[in-house]
């Protein structure tokens, strides 16, 4: 018990240490007056939470329901795609051209012309953040709903199970470590996807904020969006590492076989 | 009424559009409550025929009977158990609940606790363990647990010992025999080791390659319970001898013939 902790502490500290090194430095260089004014002192940026964190939570909150929102539409339509392309191998190949297709869409340009159909509010967020963070999802279903192995799949023929029986007892367990490959790369583009749709035009949200403090020169606010939204992807990427660890650990498996 | 009896089988598969015959026409047939070994070279279609009596594929042409009844409703009925080269345990399920796993799926109540099989087995102790804890032999006892926890009136086996080392295998095989005895049951082992046939068996069926027919058979009438020692006896010797005579006569043969070979 006591060596794990050792273990976790001499994991953690190198980067803690670095971190704060190089914030000390930053408030020196600014305290100085060696950087722009575009670069706050990492202070201020701290002091700009206690000051605007009312705001920040106002706008923070559909950010995170188009993020989570477009997350699981994602996840629902990668299922349903890859579970098609998983058992009618003919189908396998439109449905990777499919996933390429929009993986390689620019957002940017496109999220534009989605404004003109669906407007600019939280249905274009979910769109957008859906569409950023489909690929992954699709390729780590695919892969895991592929992941049974052949004599796994004679033992349950032989065993006369019921497909339910082999979807619930042997696809699903099989398939899950893939799948939290595809979500820890899928969260934070997630993220990334609701920002870039929310620049495009929204009444509340993160990337919107993030707008507005540009506009008025706010720098320390504008920070403040971007540790905010740093903090939304590593949540995202956090909260399903830690799904991962748990159920790796709970089902005697290695880590990771992306 | 539950030996095995296969009748004129023949099974073809088609790879690309070309047709490939694994087996042709093979007679055989396994007593109730026997121990059959069948041994060939690499690509004779041993495990297809194991694969065929678990009604993994259907056979081209003739017919097959286990217990009587064709291999589809033995295998509804779990009346057939199998082993497989690798244990193929569930790595998410401790050894308890991988040996219960049939009991799951059939949805009975077992005469017989899957804890009694794996006392059977000599795994008391791991019942929680999972299966990257134990080693690969523990992990196919496991295995052999698991294919009898419905007490099937088959236990089909395709090389279960096959990744062990010379001298594991030497104990599992004398551990299967006890198994064997008291589960009662009719076994079919595949295996590419001559001895393990000899030692294993009532009768090696030794099959030939290109494609798969029954070259020749062997009866064994040592006694039982079998010993390791029994492996050092002349008679042991012989019989082995006769099971390399089919296998290298058919050998000899096919190469001095080809056209019937490639036929």
């Amino acid at each position: 018990m006591a060596e794990r902790l050792r273990d976790r502490v001499s994991a953690v500290w190198p980067p803690t240490a670095a971190l704060l090194g190089l914030f000390a430095l930053l408030e020196i260089a600014v305290a100085l007056g060696w950087t722009p004014i575009t670069i706050p002192a990492p202070s201020a940026v701290a002091m700009e939470f206690g000051q605007s964190g009312a705001d920040l939570a106002y706008h923070i909150v559909p950010s995170i329901t188009a993020t989570v929102a477009g997350l699981a539409i994602a996840a629902t339509l990668a299922a349903t795609l890859a579970g098609i392309g998983a058992s009618w191998r003919r189908a396998n190949g439109p449905v990777m051209t499919f996933g390429v297709l929009v993986d390689s869409t620019p957002l940017i340009a496109v999220a534009p012309i989605l404004i003109v159909f669906v407007g600019g509010g939280m249905t274009l967020h979910i769109i957008v953040s859906a569409t950023a963070c489909f690929f992954p999802l699709l390729i780590g279903m695919s892969r895991g709903f592929r992941a049974v192995e052949a004599t796994a799949d004679e033992l349950f023929h032989v065993l006369a199970a019921s497909r339910w029986q082999r979807l619930v007892k042997l696809a699903l367990p099989s398939a899950l470590p893939y799948i939290f490959s595809g979500f820890k790369i899928a969260a934070p583009l997630a993220v990334l996807g609701t920002l870039i749709a929310e620049w495009m035009g929204a009444e509340r949200g993160v990337g919107i904020m993030m707008i507005y403090a540009m506009f008025s020169f706010n720098a320390p606010q504008v920070w403040m969006t971007i540790v905010a939204v740093c903090l939304m992807a590593i949540g995202g990427y956090g909260a399903f590492a830690l799904l991962e660890r748990a159920y790796l650990r709970w089902a005697g498996l290695e880590e990771a076989p992306t | 009424m539950t030996g095995i009896d296969i009748r004129g089988v023949t099974k073809r598969f088609d790879l690309d559009g070309r047709s490939l015959t694994a087996l042709d026409s093979i007679d055989l047939s396994v007593p109730e409550g026997s121990f059959a070994a069948l041994i060939g070279p690499s690509g004779c279609g041993k495990s297809t025929l194991l694969r065929l009596i678990a009604d993994v594929f259907a056979p081209s042409e003739g017919a097959i009977a286990v217990g009587g009844r064709p291999p589809k409703a033995a295998r509804l009925n779990h009346e057939i158990g199998f082993v497989f080269q690798a244990a193929t345990l569930l790595p998410w399920r401790t050894v308890r609940e991988n040996v219960a796993l049939p009991i799951e799926i059939a949805g009975v109540t077992p005469r017989r606790s899957p804890e009694a099989l794996i006392r059977l087995v000599g795994l008391q102790g791991f019942e929680d363990a999972k299966p990257a804890q134990l080693s690969g032999g523990m992990q196919q006892r496991v295995a052999i647990a698991r294919a009898l926890v419905l007490e099937p009136k088959v236990l089909l086996m395709d090389e279960p010992f096959g990744a062990l080392d010379e001298i594991t295998r030497q104990r599992m095989n004398v551990e299967l025999l006890r198994i064997w005895r008291e589960s009662g049951t009719t076994a079919i082992l595949v295996t590419h080791t001559i001895s393990e046939a000899v030692f294993m068996a009532d009768r090696v069926h030794v099959l030939s390659a290109n494609p798969g027919r029954v070259a020749g058979v062997v009866d064994v009438d040592l006694p039982r319970p079998r010993s390791i020692d029994l492996m050092k006896s002349p008679r042991f010797n012989a019989l082995e001898n006769s099971v390399r005579q089919v296998l290298f006569d058919d050998d000899t043969e096919a190469e001095s013939t080809p056209e019937r070979a490639h036929g």
